[in-house]
């Protein structure tokens, strides 16, 4: 039976193959059914069995099937499976929209509301993205869009019992996260990263009005300083807290009140304090919460410097908190009080320094003990030499990520590529890497390329533009191609510094696996570009700003823009022309045109040059919301 | 029947059986402490008292055939004991559920039936891992499932599409036919209709790749039939007309695509059957097919035969925290 079905099958697939001059692998889905395979009777079977068609096997097992597929389906919950589940038949896809319980929304303009509302009936988690990530550069205008309120509105009316909203680059006021408290009695979970337009008042409505709150974490989002004290707004009783993280809140706090709600909520584990939260508040948290496991850390420094022993004992609090595993803040961090945090770093696998100006002096003596780190942030002021020090003894690291202390672009830099190197080499488990720097060399990326096999994320910033290799003067290309060459599961690429086409070519021949690509200031012509759209199998979302690519470019990727997620090309020399003819050829893709700036009209109308395309696959046609400045073709 | 319950309720007075009924017709005794294993057998022992004898065979639902039911015995027998340790469960477990997917079918839907939850979640967790990572080709093959979603419906994922345009535009122009030829079932007699509906989609196929000569040779012999029949003759007139609604609507739900590249040869070679071949097909019909094939062609075959490699299967998407890199202004990583 499984053998004659595959001849046919097979036979079939090389009918089509031939006929569209694809590869045998591809040709499955024309595997379809044979024409009477919904009246099915018995001389059609008999027929099918001798026709050497793929025999078609009596209804039992799909029926059989359906009965217990809502069994089943609860057992896959990745978004792949669950996309493939139901994309079988027409029953499968019916029950999957049933039981899909959580979903993940990359776009918040590929679809309406309404289209989501209609097909899953009984969400109880959504995630939502909005502004495509280059918006956090100042090169979007404010207002461009990505609003929250008709998800709210929507999702209101639909999903009563919806428990988690997890929204990124998304605009959220005031009203819609009241709204939101309101609508949702067993609501659980609210999540805003990079989120702006709503304020204190918004939050203290989530903490007054979410009975069932665990997790509210607010992460590098914008929130306005209503002079509300949201944390007494919590209420008076005991809480279902397990997460709260504020650190992006740049308002004053209620001590006393967040001390109050600390005691009251037994299951909260994490805890992520603003600057606000001095070295003195800290500890009187973490007496009263020894069984945090992630804590961020406020300003890590003292409000009043007293002396002896009339300063709180801050390695003891450590001490007592044996669970915590993962540490940031350090907003403002006073050097001297950094060792109070020896106590936990032998069970610290995260560990974030970010917004400290911590010396390679500084880093040592902590690092030494952190042999279980497995992320490690970092600002560039702790040089070569903290890095080296980090590789010495963080064997397990899996994602690190050095951000510059001082991001101009023509200073001198205190890491390079040796820095990166010796990553390399003392930290062989690395997965993700995020390096900014001055100066780099090829040998260095390559070496990465060679010791670091388990690489999915490669986000190299040579900080200033074009720069080639600061020992022989050459491009980057090679460094880049031995990155793609070598790090087969390579799903995250940024880069920069001086690049040729040939680098592209190779990205495009090497990057199989390569989802996200993000380029700046670098490329020779629109051979580039087009080596990566026919090249690239899995790309999704391109980023691309400052490089001369244009409207050739730009049309070689025509056959693949609705299978991606989107394309972003800023300060590139398209034309409107170009962009135009892609949206018409396209019709299930957005294409939007605008400036960087709230220009006025005149120059986004009547200008050929296209400062920013942003282009989009949508289930919708264009959406309604679009402000003036931006004109969707 | 008080009797009966007393002897249920006391296992340990004497072996007790209870008698069940399978799908099928036959009645079998299974010891008291295996089939009580299974809630719905317990409900209808205590609740309705049936089962103690012959004649009062409890009758189970219609899903449980009796060789699926000796396998949930099976379960029943070997779970029920107390003595067993976790992991000799799990070996146990681990061991049963091994068997071909129909048979897993059958007995998570028996199970199901007889409300054995533990037994459920066994089969169902087995068919679960069967389906994860596989793209909806390789399931529907693997179920035997027809491929009946509108090119609408299968835009739909919220994530990236599975497949590339060119073979959801192959599968359209598929259920297209099968509507079509749906129609003309209903207005011929069964058997003809049955010929004619592997036929056209032979004939497409045949167009495809008219190299093949078993396929045409099972053509001519069924076109003879066809063309005998005056009914038919109309009807293709009908539906010819149809048919080119249909192109005519494709046609302009598709955008013009510049660049129609050298690919003509596949939609020459239809054209450039022998004569043995044409004698047997309807003119019309050919005709018709024809036009369809190379519109099909030539929508197909723009820009897109470019493409390199096949987008089967989206990657694990993951959340991506961006970093902080909100604060650095500049260039981007």
């Amino acid at each position: 039976m499984t053998e004659e079905e595959e001849d046919s099958s097979a036979k079939m697939s090389e009918d089509v193959k031939r006929y569209l001059k694809l590869d045998t692998r591809s040709s499955a889905a024309a595997t379809s059914e044979p024409p009477c395979s919904s009246s099915s009777s018995a001389s059609a079977l008999a027929n099918n069995k001798s026709r050497n068609f793929k025999s078609f096997e009596p209804p039992c097992p799909d029926h059989v099937l359906e009965n217990v597929l809502e069994n089943v389906l609860q057992f896959l919950t990745s978004r792949c499976d669950r996309n493939a589940v139901s994309l079988v038949c027409r029953s499968w896809w019916r029950v999957e929209a049933q039981t899909r319980f959580e979903v993940f929304i990359g776009n918040c303009y590929s679809l309406s509301p309404l289209r989501l509302t209609h097909r899953f009936t009984r969400v109880r988690s959504l995630v939502l993205k909005g502004k495509p990530r280059f918006a956090d550069f100042n090169l979007m205008p404010r207002n461009w869009g990505a609003q929250f309120a008709p998800w709210v509105a929507a999702t209101a009316k639909a999903y009563p019992w919806l428990e988690k909203v997890h929204l990124k680059r998304m605009f959220v006021t005031d009203d819609d996260l009241a709204l939101l408290a309101e609508s949702f009695p067993g609501f659980k979970e609210l999540t805003l990263v990079c989120c702006e337009g709503f304020g204190t008042s918004g939050i203290a409505v989530v903490a007054n009005k979410c009975r069932q709150l665990k997790v509210l974490d607010l992460l590098e989002s914008e929130v306005t300083d209503d002079e509300v004290d949201w944390l007494s707004c919590f209420p008076a009783s005991e809480t279902h807290l397990e997460s709260l993280s504020f650190d992006c809140v740049e308002s004053p706090i209620n001590f006393k009140a967040l001390e109050e709600l600390v005691v009251r909520s037994p299951f909260l584990k994490k805890l992520r304090t603003n600057r606000f939260v001095s070295l003195e508040v800290l500890h009187r948290l973490m007496v009263r919460a020894p069984q945090l496991t992630s804590l961020g850390t406020g300003s890590f420094s003292p409000e009043n410097v007293l002396q002896g022993e009339q300063e709180p004992d801050y390695a003891a609090a450590f001490r007592a908190c044996k669970s915590i595993s993962c540490l940031s803040g350090f907003r403002d961090l006073t050097p001297e009080y950094l060792p109070a945090i020896s106590p936990v770093c032998a069970n610290l696998t995260s560990l974030n320094f970010s917004y400290a100006n911590i010396s390679p002096d500084m880093l040592k003596p902590i690092i030494r003990n952190c042999h279980n780190i497995r992320v490690f942030w970092a600002l560039d002021s702790i040089c070569d030499e903290g890095l080296q020090a980090v590789a010495a003894t963080c064997k397990e690291l899996r994602e690190l990520r050095v951000f510059p202390f001082d991001p101009r672009e023509d200073s001198e830099g205190p890491i390079s590529g040796v820095g990166l190197q010796a990553i390399s080499e003392g930290c062989r488990k690395l997965e993700s890497i995020l390096y900014f720097c001055q100066r780099m060399t090829n040998g260095a990326v390559t070496a990465m390329s060679e010791n670091c096999p388990q690489l999915t994320v490669f986000r190299l910033c040579i900080m200033g533009r074009h720069r080639p290799d600061h020992v022989t003067g050459k491009p980057m290309d090679v460094g880049f191609g031995a990155i793609v060459k070598n790090c087969k599961k390579l799903t995250r690429l940024a880069v920069s510094g001086l690049l040729t086409d040939e680098a592209f070519s190779y990205i495009g021949e090497y990057g199989k696996l390569i989802r996200t690509l993000s380029v700046a200031f670098a490329g020779n012509s629109d051979r580039a570009l087009r080596y990566v759209l026919e090249g690239c199998p899995k790309l999704q979302k391109l980023e691309i700003r400052d490089s001369p690519f244009g409207d050739v470019g730009l049309r070689s990727g025509m056959h693949r823009y609705c299978n991606m997620r989107f394309v972003w090309l800023s300060s590139c020399v398209l034309s409107r022309g170009g962009c135009r003819e892609v949206a018409h050829a396209l019709p299930n893709v957005v294409v939007e045109v605008f400036g960087s700036d709230d220009d006025d009209d005149d120059d986004t109308v009547t200008g050929d040059y296209v400062e920013t395309l942003y282009l989009y696959r949508s289930l919708d046609g264009p959406r309604k919301d679009a402000p003036k400045f931006v004109t969707i073709l | 029947m008080s009797e009966g319950n007393l002897a249920v309720m006391k296992p340990e007075t004497m072996k007790s059986y209870i008698w069940l009924q399978t799908a099928d017709g036959s009645i079998q005794q299974v010891e008291q402490e295996v089939a009580m294993f299974c809630p719905m057998i317990c409900q209808e022992v205590i609740q309705k008292g049936v089962g103690s004898s012959k004649n009062h065979a409890i009758s189970l639902p219609q899903r449980v055939n009796p060789a699926m039911f000796s396998l949930v015995l099976d379960y029943c027998r070997f779970h029920q004991m107390p003595g067993r340790s976790n992991k000799e469960r799990k070996t146990y477990d681990e061991r049963f559920i091994r068997m071909d997917t129909k048979r897993l079918c059958e007995l998570t839907s028996a199970a199901d039936s007889l409300q054995l939850k533990p037994l459920v979640d066994l089969t169902s967790r087995a068919l679960a891992r069967i389906i994860e990572g596989k793209t909806p080709e390789e399931i529907r093959e693997i179920f035997h499932l027809p491929d009946d979603l509108t090119e609408e419906e299968k835009l739909e994922p919220l994530k990236n599409t599975m497949d590339d345009p060119r073979i959801r535009l192959l599968n359209r122009l598929y259920a297209k036919k099968r509507k079509e030829l749906k129609e003309r079932e209903r207005l011929k007699n069964v058997e003809v209709e049955e010929h004619v509906d592997e036929r056209s989609v032979d004939d497409l196929l045949s167009f495809i790749n008219s190299r093949d000569p078993k396929v045409v040779k099972k053509k001519k012999k069924k076109k003879k039939k066809i063309v005998s029949s005056n009914d038919i003759h109309d009807k293709e007139s009908h539906d010819l007309h149809s048919k080119q609604q249909c192109v005519v609507k494709t046609g302009s739900s598709m955008r013009e695509v510049p660049n129609l590249p050298s690919a003509e040869d596949d939609i020459s070679t239809p054209k450039a059957r022998s004569e043995d071949e044409d004698d047997e097909i309807d003119p019309a019909m050919r005709e018709m097919l024809d036009r369809e094939v190379e519109d099909f062609a030539q929508r197909l075959n723009s820009n897109w035969v470019r493409s390199l490699g096949q987008e089967r299967r989206p990657v694990h998407f993951s959340i991506n925290g961006n970093g902080t890199t909100r604060r650095h202004t500049g260039q981007s990583p």
